[in-house]
C-alpha cells in the first residue's frame, strides 16, 4: 500500500498562504451600493430624484417668473419658448408653479417622514426593548390611535391650525409612525433574543447601548427601506389633501393644488393638469423603485 | 487552591410560561437549587442532557437571568442583588463564550470593533493601545493581524469562536463561562478550541466552567464534573472518578452511553437504558428529580428528594450511594 508522502508532494512554501487569499472584505455599505446599482430601475429612480430634487432646490430660484406673478395678458397659453409648459388660467408659468410645488410637495414629504422615523423608532423600539407589559400597553395606544381614520384627524388639525404645511406634516405624522414603530419593535423584538446581544450584556454594555448600537443597527435594513416608502405615501398623501381642498392654500402651491387648480379647465387645457401629475407619478415611482431596490440589496439573503 | 472564585448557593431559577391567553400557568423549573464552588484556576465540566438547566445555571451566574433565590459570590463577594451598573466591576471579571460562534457576534461589527468593544465600554485605555491589545489578542487566539476589518460572516466557525473568545478576553478576566464553545464545530476544530482554552488557562490562570455535550471532552478539559439533572446537580467529583466509576444512577447511564473508539471494548460495554420518558420539568416529582426513569427507585426515592452528600471525596444526590 502507498503511504500519502508517496503519492503527495508538499506545496512549496509561496504556495501555501495561496488559501489565505479570500474575497476582498467590504464594508456594509459598499456591499449595499453594489448589489443596489446592479438593479436599473432603482438606478434609473435614484437618478430621477436626484434631478427633481435638485431641480425643486434650484428651478424657482433660476426662473425668471415669480410662482404667483399673475399676466392677464398670457392666460392659459400652451407650451412655448417662453413658458416650457405653458400658463394657467391667472397666467402664472406652469413650469415655476410646479418646480415650486413640487419644493413643497417633496418638503412636506421629507420633513413628515424625518418625524416618523425619529417617534416610530424610539416608540418601537422601546416596546420591543422592554417588552411584557410596558410593550402590552404601548401597543394597545398603538392600536387605538390607527383605529381611527387618519382623515379624521387631518380634518381636525386643518380647523384648529388652518390650511397650511405645518398642519399637513402634523396631519400625516399623527399616525404616519405607526407602521415605522411596528416595524422597529418586531425587529427588537426578534433581535433582542439572539447571542450577540447577550454578548454586549455579558460585557457591560449599558441598556442604552444596547439598544442602539447592537440592535437598532441591525434593524437598519428595514428601517432604510420603510423610510423610503413613507416618503411617496406622504406626498400623496399631502397631494390628496390639497386637492380636495384641505391642504396648502393660495398663492402657495404644492403638486396637489396644482392638479386642483387644472382640473376646473380640464376639458378645455388638459395639458395644465398633465405637468404636475406626471411631476407627482415620476416622484412616486422613483422612490418607489429606490425602496424596492434597498430591500433586495439590505437583505442579507439577496446577497449573491 | 483554596480560593473560591465562583461559588453559587442553592441557586434557584425559574421561568413562568402560560400556555395561550387563557392556558394555565407553569413554572419551569430550570435551576433547581444548585449549590457548587469553582476554584481559581481550575475547569468545571458541566453535563447533563439538553434542557437540563446547564446553560441557564452558567447565564444565571452571570447575571444574565435573576435569580429567583440562592446566592452568588464572585471572588469572596455576594453579587445575589446587584443590578446591571452595579454589576459593572465584576463582569470585567466574569465572562462568557457563547455556543453559536454565528448569532454571539454582531454582523454589522468588525472583528477590530468587536474586541475592542468591552475595552471601551470600560474605558480600559486610549485608542492606540486598545489597537495594540486588539492586535495582540488576536495573535492570542490565533488570528491574523490583518482580520481586524473583516466582519464575522466572512470567517468559518473556528475562527469566529476564536474572535468570541479574544472578545471574551479583552477584559482580563478571571472566569469564563464557556456555554457548549465547541458543539457547534466539527471536531477537528473542536480540538483546536479545546487546546487554545487549556493553554490560555496555564498562560493566566482563569478558571472555567464548562458546559457540554461531549462527555469525553469534558473530561479531557475538566478538572472535576458536575452531572445535573432536571435543574439540579446529582453528582460532583473529580473528573475521572465521575467518569470510571459512576455513583449516581443517573451518571451511570450517562457514562453507558459515551462510545468507545475500541470495537472490542464496545461490544463489551452495556448500554444501561433508563426506563420511561424525561419528565416534564414543570410538572417535578416529588422526590428525586430521576426516580421515574431510575432502575433502583424505592419508595423512599420517590417521596423524598436526596440531598447532595459527600460519599468518598464527592458529592452524590442519591440515597442508595455509598
Amino acid at each position: 500500500m502507498l503511504r500519502p508522502e508517496e503519492y503527495f508532494d508538499p506545496l512549496p512554501q509561496e504556495d501555501r498562504d495561496a488559501q489565505f487569499i479570500a474575497i476582498q472584505s467590504k464594508s456594509f455599505a459598499r456591499n449595499v451600493w453594489e448589489s443596489f446599482s446592479r438593479n436599473r430601475l432603482a438606478l434609473v429612480g435614484l437618478i430621477l430624484l436626484a434631478l427633481l430634487v435638485c431641480a425643486a432646490i434650484f428651478g424657482p430660484m433660476l426662473s425668471p417668473y415669480p410662482y404667483d406673478g399673475m399676466d392677464a395678458m398670457s392666460r392659459n397659453q400652451s407650451s412655448s419658448a417662453a413658458h416650457w409648459f405653458g400658463t394657467d388660467q391667472m397666467g402664472r408659468d406652469v413650469f415655476t408653479r410646479v418646480l415650486y410645488g413640487a419644493r413643497v410637495s417633496l418638503l412636506v414629504g421629507f420633513a413628515s417622514t424625518a418625524l416618523n422615523l425619529v417617534i416610530g423608532v424610539l416608540y418601537g423600539s422601546i416596546a420591543g426593548y422592554v417588552g411584557g407589559r410596558v410593550d402590552m400597553v404601548m401597543m394597545r395606544i398603538v392600536d387605538v390611535i390607527y383605529a381611527v381614520p387618519a382623515m379624521i384627524y387631518m380634518i381636525l388639525l386643518m380647523l384648529i391650525f388652518g390650511s397650511n404645511i405645518y398642519s399637513v406634516m402634523l396631519g400625516i405624522c399623527v399616525n404616519g409612525w405607526i407602521n415605522m414603530a411596528r416595524i422597529v419593535r418586531g425587529q427588537v423584538m426578534s433581535l433582542k433574543e439572539q447571542e450577540f446581544s447577550v454578548a454586549a450584556f455579558v460585557i457591560g454594555a449599558s441598556r442604552k447601548r444596547i439598544l442602539f448600537r447592537h440592535l437598532l443597527l441591525n434593524s437598519l435594513g428595514p428601517i432604510i427601506v420603510t423610510v423610503t416608502l413613507m416618503i411617496p405615501q406622504a406626498i400623496f398623501t399631502e397631494a390628496f389633501l390639497s386637492f380636495i381642498g384641505i391642504g396648502i392654500s393660495a398663492p402657495m402651491a404644492s403638486l396637489g393644488t396644482l392638479a386642483q387648480d387644472a382640473k376646473m379647465l380640464m376639458n378645455v387645457y388638459p395639458m395644465q393638469m398633465v405637468w404636475p401629475v406626471l411631476v407627482i407619478c415620476i416622484v412616486i415611482f422613483s422612490l418607489n423603485f429606490i425602496g424596492e431596490g434597498l430591500e433586495t440589496a439590505l437583505n442579507p439573503r439577496g446577497k449573491r | 487552591m483554596a480560593d473560591p472564585m465562583i461559588r453559587v448557593e442553592n441557586l434557584v431559577k425559574q421561568f413562568h410560561v402560560k400556555a395561550g391567553p387563557f392556558g394555565k400557568k407553569g413554572v419551569v423549573h430550570a435551576v433547581n437549587g444548585v449549590t457548587l464552588t469553582i476554584w481559581r484556576g481550575e475547569t468545571v465540566g458541566l453535563v447533563g442532557e439538553s434542557g437540563c438547566g446547564k446553560s441557564t445555571l452558567g447565564r444565571t451566574i452571570l447575571k444574565v437571568y435573576e435569580p429567583d433565590s440562592g446566592r452568588i459570590f464572585c471572588g469572596g463577594a455576594e453579587i445575589t442583588n446587584l443590578d446591571h451598573k452595579q454589576m459593572q466591576p465584576y463582569r470585567q471579571r466574569m465572562q462568557m463564550i457563547f455556543q453559536d460562534p454565528y448569532a454571539s457576534l454582531n454582523p454589522r461589527f468588525t472583528v477590530g470593533e468587536l474586541i475592542a468593544e468591552p475595552m471601551k465600554i470600560y474605558r480600559l485605555c486610549d485608542a492606540k493601545e486598545r489597537a495594540e491589545r486588539v492586535q495582540q489578542l488576536l495573535e492570542t487566539v490565533g488570528l491574523k493581524p490583518d482580520h481586524i476589518r473583516r466582519y464575522p460572516h466572512e470567517f468559518s466557525g473556528g475562527q469566529r469562536q476564536r474572535i468570541g473568545i479574544a472578545r471574551a478576553l479583552a477584559l482580563n478576566p478571571e472566569f469564563i463561562v464557556c456555554d457548549e464553545p465547541i458543539s457547534a464545530l466539527d471536531v477537528s476544530i473542536q480540538a483546536q478550541i479545546v487546546n487554545l482554552l487549556e493553554r490560555i488557562q496555564a498562560e493566566r490562570g482563569i478558571s472555567y466552567l464548562f458546559i457540554a455535550h461531549d462527555l469525553t471532552m469534558v473530561r479531557h478539559i475538566s478538572r472535576r464534573i458536575g452531572v445535573m439533572y432536571m435543574g439540579a446537580l446529582v453528582e460532583v467529583g473529580d473528573a475521572d472518578e465521575v467518569c470510571d466509576h459512576p455513583l449516581h444512577p443517573y451518571t451511570q447511564v450517562l457514562m453507558s452511553a459515551v462510545p468507545q473508539p475500541d470495537p472490542v471494548a464496545a461490544r463489551r460495554q452495556k448500554l444501561i437504558l433508563p426506563e420511561g420518558e424525561v419528565p416534564s420539568p414543570i410538572d417535578l416529582p416529588p422526590g428525586c428529580p430521576f426516580s421515574p426513569r431510575c432502575l433502583y427507585a424505592t419508595w423512599q426515592c420517590r417521596n423524598e428528594k436526596p440531598p447532595l452528600k459527600d460519599v468518598g471525596g464527592r458529592q452524590v444526590a442519591c440515597h442508595h450511594a455509598e
